[in-house]
């Protein structure tokens, strides 16, 4: 009995992702080749402003902000995971058999994950991520 | 799947250690911050207990597990001591001090022990993988935490440079074996290496194999410091506080080594197929690969660690030269499996022993130190070395007894590491890459004996702005501890020689009656398992 394979070294099975990446490439060049030769071009105080969202840009873009909002988008990311897995998880496991090895292994390999999760939100909650002053 | 945790004990043990520290480094109390330490070394202890007991697997390295993460826990916990007051110690001293109050945003302690053991999880999860996922997951955590502790291990500009350019040459490194490994599941349709050694074996090596194998071994050269990726070594290690820069040369060159072992082993299979030369265990681009690798390694390492006068880039240079001298024997190959026969053990064996050596010259750096501009600095010039026999004996002889066990003197450790790496390749035919070791070990005896001669033989110079020994007595124990480590298991290698022997066996060797192909198909799962 031998190992099935699944590719070899004929490089037919790569035909769609050469052609992908030919069609990328020709979509961005003929647009940068087409706005060079038949785009209009006009220029203004306006149109050379800085985008900023619709708004009239204020200061300069080298301000400092506070920390806080980088450990803030850490813990979200956090919790963000966590309710990634334990959606699905919680949708499929009630389909698995009760006592099975299989419903064991799944619950075991969940409170894991939670034990990961209760340990980096002890360590931002020591680190002080939730006291606003 | 969770016939897998059965050999994960270790890493569980060790995981479960750093959740602690994590936390345990925040607290308020002094006495619970110091527990920091402590608890890693337990918790590194545990886990070498446990790796000792870990069964055989029914990957391509079966016995690789108890001998590798038993290793590393013992290196572990001399590096461990070593890192004592990196990054703590300035903070507790303002503190006891009264000049600040303990600030749990500001301080750096939790993260440094909890990445060092993240770290080291990584590093034994290396020894476990059994295929390409798992083997890349295992080599990012390794090395992630290390660009981190290189940035925060110390407070001058150097050291943030150092984690920038370490950080971002890492990724380039991960980019380049993580591409490899792509190619390879590309040409094979498998990840894990028994499989993909089955399918090799079934219908030999094509060139999309071929060429992710090779772009596998040379992003892996990036974490052993090997030649074409070995230019950040200089820099991040002189930049990293000496005790990280100590564990810089063991960690990642250890998990590249067992990754380079692992892929090695699953690319033997295709050996017949093209043409492996003269009866050659690897494939012959391979093979001419690894060779180059090697013969430039430990060239370009030992020629440029001439010219330095810092001790901290000398060193780096003798670690990219070292990393040479083990890709002999990973060129060598298993042989017969006996251990004076089999390049494997050689390298496995090896990498304790540099591990050990190692501590001991990065510990008499880290010992060292004198009043600078901001706070204290490292003393790293080799001049600062001098006469350090006559006035700290216990610091100077350890520098000797080290350089001279790095440079492989016979009664030393140094040279019952080399020794295998020589005879094993004999064994395989491999003259002249045995000629250039050679010619390479004499080179290294000409900067190495720098090292033992500014301690030894000359006078410590009168007009040196004057030094202090560091407060830090776990790093001064560190330090006398690998140097009679050196010594230690020179007279008692037997052992460990036995355990390398054995971790270093394939499949194929631990086979009663050596199989071919047809053998290898038949071993190799053909169901994916459930993941």
């Amino acid at each position: 009995m031998s190992a099935p394979t699944l590719a070899s070294t004929d490089l037919t099975n790569y035909l769609a992702v050469g052609l992908v990446i030919v069609m990328a490439t020709g979509f961005a060049v003929a647009n940068l080749v087409l706005t060079r030769l038949i785009g209009p071009r006009r220029t203004g105080d306006v149109k050379s402003m800085t985008y900023e969202s619709g708004m009239n840009p204020v200061g300069t873009a080298r301000k400092r902000f506070n920390v806080r909002f980088y450990e803030i988008a850490m813990v979200f990311l956090l919790f963000d995971v966590e309710i990634i897995f334990l959606y699905p998880w919680a949708m499929t496991f009630p389909n698995l058999s009760v006592g099975s090895e299989q419903a064991t292994v799944w619950l075991g390999r969940i409170f894991f994950f939670l034990f990961t999760t209760i340990v980096a939100y002890l360590y931002g909650f020591r680190k002080g991520v939730f006291t606003f002053n | 799947m969770i016939e897998r945790v059965a050999f994960l004990w270790p890493e569980i043990a060790l995981f479960v250690a750093t959740c602690v520290v994590m936390v345990l480094g925040l607290s308020r109390s002094l006495a619970l911050r110091r527990l920091c330490g402590p608890v890693c070394g337990i918790g590194l202890v545990i886990a070498g207990l446990l790796a000792l007991r870990t069964p055989a697997s029914p990957g391509i390295l079966p016995q690789l597990m108890p001998y590798a993460k038993a290793m590393i826990a013992g290196v572990g916990v001399l590096l461990l001591l070593m890192l004592g007051g990196t990054v703590d110690r300035e903070e507790e001293e303002q503190i006891a001090a009264g000049q600040r109050t303990f600030d749990a945003a500001r301080t750096n302690r939790a993260e440094f022990y909890a990445f060092f053991m993240f770290s080291f999880t990584g590093l034994m999860l290396c020894a476990s993988a059994d295929g390409l996922i798992w083997l890349f997951l295992a080599l990012e955590l390794t090395s992630l935490p290390t660009y981190v502790m290189v940035t925060i291990s110390s407070r001058s500009a150097r050291a943030q440079e150092a984690g920038v350019k370490y950080f971002f040459l890492g990724a380039l490194g991960a980019a380049i074996f993580l591409y490899g490994f792509t190619l390879i599941y590309g040409g094979t349709g498998m990840t894990r290496f028994t499989d993909i050694s089955a399918v090799l074996a079934a219908d030999g090596m094509n060139s999309i194999t071929l060429a992710g194998v090779m772009l596998a071994l040379i992003g892996i050269c990036f974490k052993i410091a090997a030649v074409p990726m070995h230019f950040y070594t200089a820099d991040v290690y002189q930049g990293a506080a000496a005790p990280v820069s100590a564990m810089l040369a063991f960690v990642p060159k250890t998990a590249g080594f067992l990754a380079i072992i692992l892929l090695t082993t699953m690319v033997s299979a295709a050996a017949g197929e093209t043409g492996g030369g003269d009866g050659g265990w690897l494939p012959e681009p391979v093979r001419v690969l690894l060779w180059v690798i090697a013969a430039m390694t430990m060239t370009v390492g030992n020629v440029l660690a001439i010219l330095q006068r810092s001790v901290k880039r000398l060193l780096a240079y003798s670690s990219i030269a070292h990393s040479g001298y083990m890709l002999v024997g990973i060129v060598a190959g298993p042989g017969d499996g006996t251990f004076t026969h089999n390049g494997l053990a050689a390298v496995l064996f090896y990498l304790l022993c540099y591990g050990v050596m190692n501590v001991g010259v990065f510990g008499v750096v880290a010992c060292l130190e004198r009043r600078g501009k901001d706070g204290w600095e490292e003393v790293e010039n080799l001049d600062d070395l001098r006469g350090l026999c006559k006035t700290r004996p216990l610091l100077g002889w350890s520098m000797v007894i080290c350089a001279l066990s790095l440079l492989g003197m016979p009664p030393l450790l140094g040279f019952w590491s080399k020794l295998p790496l020589f005879t094993s390749a004999i064994s395989a035919g491999e003259l002249a890459l045995v000629i250039v070791l050679a010619v390479n070990a004499a080179i290294a005896a000409y900067y190495y004996l720098g090292l033992v001669r500014a301690p030894l033989l000359t006078d410590p110079d009168p007009d040196a702005a004057p030094m202090t020994d560091t407060p830090v007595v776990w790093r001064r124990l560190a330090t006398v501890l690998s140097a009679s480590g050196v010594i230690a298991l020179a007279i008692a290698a037997d052992p460990f020689m036995r355990a390398s022997e054995t971790a270093g066996r394939t499949r194929d060797l631990m086979k009663p009656d050596r199989g071919g192909a047809d053998e290898h198909a038949e071993a190799a799962p053909v169901v994916p398992e459930d993941r």
